[in-house]
């Protein structure tokens, strides 16, 4: 018998697939068949500030799948987290319904009764301590509209603007740098920067496991052009240093003399670009006076490379070998996170940053720009620009300012002088407050505080107490906030319902509903505009029918402002994966590049020169003279090692949400410490041993990884896990400007336990 | 002999089908109730760590590949060999259910051009798409 090599195959293959029926392919093939989608729904991921879009499989009312949205910058791409993410909504930990707790115990209860219990605690507070006596936590992990609403509801409506959220945690640093140097918040650019630098300096950031999209389209860039420069600076040599030409490695916090050093070796090599910084830049002391160049040039000689060598640990050469690359490059962009905003110095070290690009005219070019991620995939629409914090008001106005107060007030239809002319409480003044029970009522809406403030124990104990009262509106019943809570809301998740994220880059994409609320669960729409009616607030203040109302005011309101966005319309949304502010014109496409004529829509055509800084009155930017001041608490000799804290990959935030997917649970379970080989070798840690972490606020025992990632006197802590929550270790010093604590350095004293 | 074609006998054609149905027997067994895997521990979890001794050449080839420098780890695409994860397990994953999650733009487009005759894995090998970099020099199996 003669048979071909192809019918030799087609026999193999046919006793195959006569086998596979029932085997484990014909499982996982019927598996994905039946699990196939009826429909996608477009969103926006969960997870981090990257903001990825998402197409949500929808069978049977449920969601069963997701995939990346082509259309959305992403293009497609997800990183593990978002590929997984449809567990989390079905977890059997969702809270479907409201609870009330009762002799110390949440009991279930009906909404009218729990939210009878919310208005009588909020009116006995308004009652006995006036507006101060209340105050509202929110999220840069809620939706724009919710954002708004519920800073409008206290401040035009209650008369406190004891309103903050957790973004004071995260990026509160980057508002304040941005500000201080332009004049406006927000990045001056875009992702698409990415594509076209020719250098990239990413600085306090692992990108690589906190933005993992982002950091696959720098990867990227690197492949296709293997002579664009990649600089990572951070004490840990994370995955992200793997795509690095140079990692530099230094003494914790000394990055602001790095930087400084930087500008020296710049000026001295006559890499600045003069025409640039001469037209478009004011030099200005740490005291607000303006002075020239040569006095910028007078400070900066207490940063020469050697000089800076003895301080921070990096070699004079690889300074200046950096800063070269930085300035020579035909267009460098930086990014940074929270290595840089989680800091006592973090506004100083934003501006030392956007210096180093005022000084090269590495700005408002296709692939220059100085970028500052973001955490949470709403922090910057949804609250920063929203002026969802105690001193802000829509679009980036101030409290403090008397006009800007007006503005907002005539926008809101409501009496001049409404507004508190008092900025707030900022979150660590506010959480102190609910601690001494002088803030009585609290309403806290998504997010997790009594495992992501820093030295947590104060709180928590604080959170305890019978004499103040909070509400929470949490999805998740394991969450260690609701161990304190008095009245726990269910809220609709994430798929459950519509509205708006605005992601690190200024793009605002829409998540449209794609299921129903599970259980009783309501949005935060509905449950905060159930809030405002009980507690009096004029219906004239909150006069929604549904989120898309919010949306349309908020568009409004930002038109008279540099955030004009009112072009961005909910059938805009609808059709297209988000859109780039600002926005004026509903057939203009969204800007990527801020400040510059031609690109900015804010800046008329016939502007006679090309950049305009306009958050300036002169146009001028600012190069700020931020020294090099120590953290606030520096390793001593009863505590000689410094620790950090972070993510990883696998982790979001509180792990509310990833520890409902198997796989991230299992690929990261339990927190751990991450130690220098020598540091082990010095204490006799081996890799799995019980190491004691020792700081002066608490202590606490994690299974040691040994590695060669943290240098030498660095230890380094991932904060998702809440039973072994390293923020009972941190410190809760804060920057003087952005009221951001200094998560990322404090003194600890490590042993073999 | 014609390279094109082979004499083989019935005999021999009967035992390869026997063959085969043996080989998938034994795969689908070991499959459905679970690969033999070790139970990961807390400090050890996640694939690689122990990949990188017991099947060194895979895991390699992953950590120098995109997803590795990417972190996307084994189980986004294999599931969780327990079997309880939120994807099914599997040795090679289902393109539909799972390269569609990042890759449906790039998959739609090869249909198009070239139709549905060939699977992803025929041209694309996932755990060898090189970065063209050194940086996986620096990994922690290079120092092992």
């Amino acid at each position: 018998m003669k048979l071909s090599r192809r019918q030799i195959l087609k026999a193999a293959a046919a006793s195959s697939a006569m086998m596979a029926i029932g085997g484990p392919f014909g499982i996982m093939n019927e598996a994905v068949a039946a699990n196939e989608p009826d429909e996608w729904v477009k969103s926006v991921c969960r997870f981090c500030g990257t903001g990825c879009g998402v197409m949500v499989g929808i069978k049977d009312g449920k969601c069963v799948t997701v995939k990346g949205d082509p259309n959305n910058h992403n293009a497609g791409f997800l990183c593990l987290k978002g590929a997984l993410m449809p567990p989390i909504v079905y977890s059997k930990d969702r809270v479907t319904r409201p609870y009330i707790r009762q002799n110390g115990k949440l009991v279930p209860a009906s909404w009218e009764d729990a939210m009878n219990l919310v208005e009588k605690k909020f009116k006995e507070a308004l009652a006995e301590g006036g507006p101060n006596a209340i105050g509202y936590y929110g999220s840069g992990q809620a939706l724009t509209e919710e954002t708004y609403l519920a800073s409008k509801i206290f401040k035009a409506g209650l008369g406190s603007n004891n309103v903050e959220g957790n973004p004071r945690l995260c990026m509160a640093s980057a508002v304040g740098g941005y500000v201080t140097t332009f004049g406006k918040d927000e990045p001056c650019g875009s992702y698409s920067d990415i594509d076209a630098a020719t250098c990239m300096m990413i600085i306090g950031s692992n990108m690589s496991e906190c933005h993992p999209v982002l950091f696959k389209r720098v990867a990227a860039r690197k492949q296709a052009d293997p002579n664009v420069k990649i600089i990572v600076i951070d004490p840990r040599k994370t995955n992200t240093a793997r795509i690095a030409d140079e990692h530099v490695s230094f003494k914790p916090g000394t990055d602001l003399a790095i930087l400084n050093s930087m500008a020296w070796v710049i000026i001295n090599e006559e890499f600045d670009n003069q025409r640039f910084h001469s037209k478009y830049v004011t030099f200005m002391t740490n005291e607000k006076e303006k002075v020239d160049f040569a006095a910028y040039m007078k400070f900066l000689e207490d940063y020469t490379p050697d000089k800076v060598e003895k301080m921070s640990g990096v070699p004079a050469a690889q300074i200046k070998k950096i800063a070269m690359m930085f300035a020579e490059a035909s267009a460098t962009t930086s990014f940074w996170c929270m290595g840089l905003n989680q800091r006592i110095r973090g506004v100083w070290a934003n501006n030392l940053v956007s210096n180093l690009h005022l000084l090269t005219g590495h700005i408002g070019k296709t692939g220059a720009t100085p970028f500052s991620l973001t955490g949470q995939p709403n922090a910057c629409g949804g609250v920063r620009d929203t002026g969802g914090l105690c001193h802000l008001l829509p679009a980036g106005r101030l409290i403090k300012k008397e006009a800007h107060r007006n503005a907002v007030e005539k926008q809101w239809g409501i009496p001049l002088g409404t507004i508190n002319p008092k900025p707030g409480l900022h979150t660590i003044a506010l959480w102190n407050a609910f601690s001494e029970a002088k803030v009585k009522a609290m309403f806290v809406l998504c997010t997790n505080p009594a495992h992501s403030l820093p030295n947590v124990n104060i709180y928590t104990e604080g959170m305890k107490r019978t004499d103040n009262f909070m509400v929470l509106s949490e999805p998740f019943m394991d969450a260690e906030t609701v161990k304190y809570c008095d009245v726990l809301l269910p809220p609709a998740f994430w798929c459950e319902k519509r509205g708006t994220y605005g992601c690190s880059e200024r793009r605002y994409s829409l998540l449209m509903k794609a299921t129903e609320p599970l259980g009783e669960c309501k949005s935060d729409f509905e449950i905060l505009m159930d809030f405002a009616q009980r507690m009096g607030v004029d219906p004239k203040i909150v006069p929604y029918k549904d989120v898309d109302d919010v949306w349309n005011e908020w568009r409004q309101v930002s038109a008279p402002t540099p955030y004009n966005f009112s072009g961005i319309t909910r059938e805009r949304m609808e059709k297209e994966s988000g859109i780039l502010w600002p926005c004026p014109t509903e057939d203009h496409p969204g800007t990527k590049i801020r400040y510059v004529r031609g690109e900015d829509p804010n800046i008329p055509d016939d502007y006679p020169k090309k950049y305009n800084f306009y958050g300036k009155p002169d146009g001028r930017a600012v190069i700020w003279f931020r020294p090099y001041k120590g953290a606030a608490e520096e390793p001593n000799e009863e505590f000689p090692i410094v620790l950090t804290t972070g993510r990883v990959i696998d982790h979001w935030h509180t792990g509310t949400m990833t520890m409902k997917v198997p796989e991230l649970r299992r690929s990261f379970p339990v927190a751990y410490v991450e130690v220098n080989i020598d540091d082990a070798k010095a204490k006799g840690i081996q890799n799995g041993d019980d190491v004691l972490l020792e700081t002066k606020r608490d202590k606490m025992v994690f299974k040691a990884r040994v590695s060669d990632v943290c240098r030498p006197g660095l230890v380094f802590v991932p904060w998702y896990d809440a039973n072994l929550m390293i923020n009972k270790l941190t410190l809760n010093a804060i920057d003087k400007g952005s009221k951001q604590p200094e998560f990322k350095i404090c003194a600890v004293r490590i042993s073999k336990a | 002999m014609n390279r094109k074609n082979l004499k083989i006998s019935r005999a021999q054609l009967v035992g390869f089908a026997l063959f085969s149905v043996l080989i998938l027997s034994v795969v689908s067994l070991s499959q459905a109730k679970g690969i033999k895997h070790l139970k990961a521990t807390d400090s050890a979890a996640d694939c690689y760590e122990c990949h990188k001794y017991v099947t060194p050449r895979v895991a390699q080839n992953w950590l120098e590949s995109k997803h590795g420098v990417q972190l996307m780890k084994c189980f986004v695409c294999h599931g969780q060999p327990d079997g309880k994860g939120s994807i099914p397990f599997s040795v090679k994953p289902d393109p539909v259910a799972v390269c569609a999650k990042c890759h449906d733009p790039a998959m739609q487009r090869m249909n198009e051009k070239f139709g549905n005759e060939k699977g992803c894995y025929e041209c694309h090998p996932f755990h060898q798409n090189s970065l063209h970099h050194d940086a996986y020099k620096k990994s922690a199996s290079k120092k092992q």
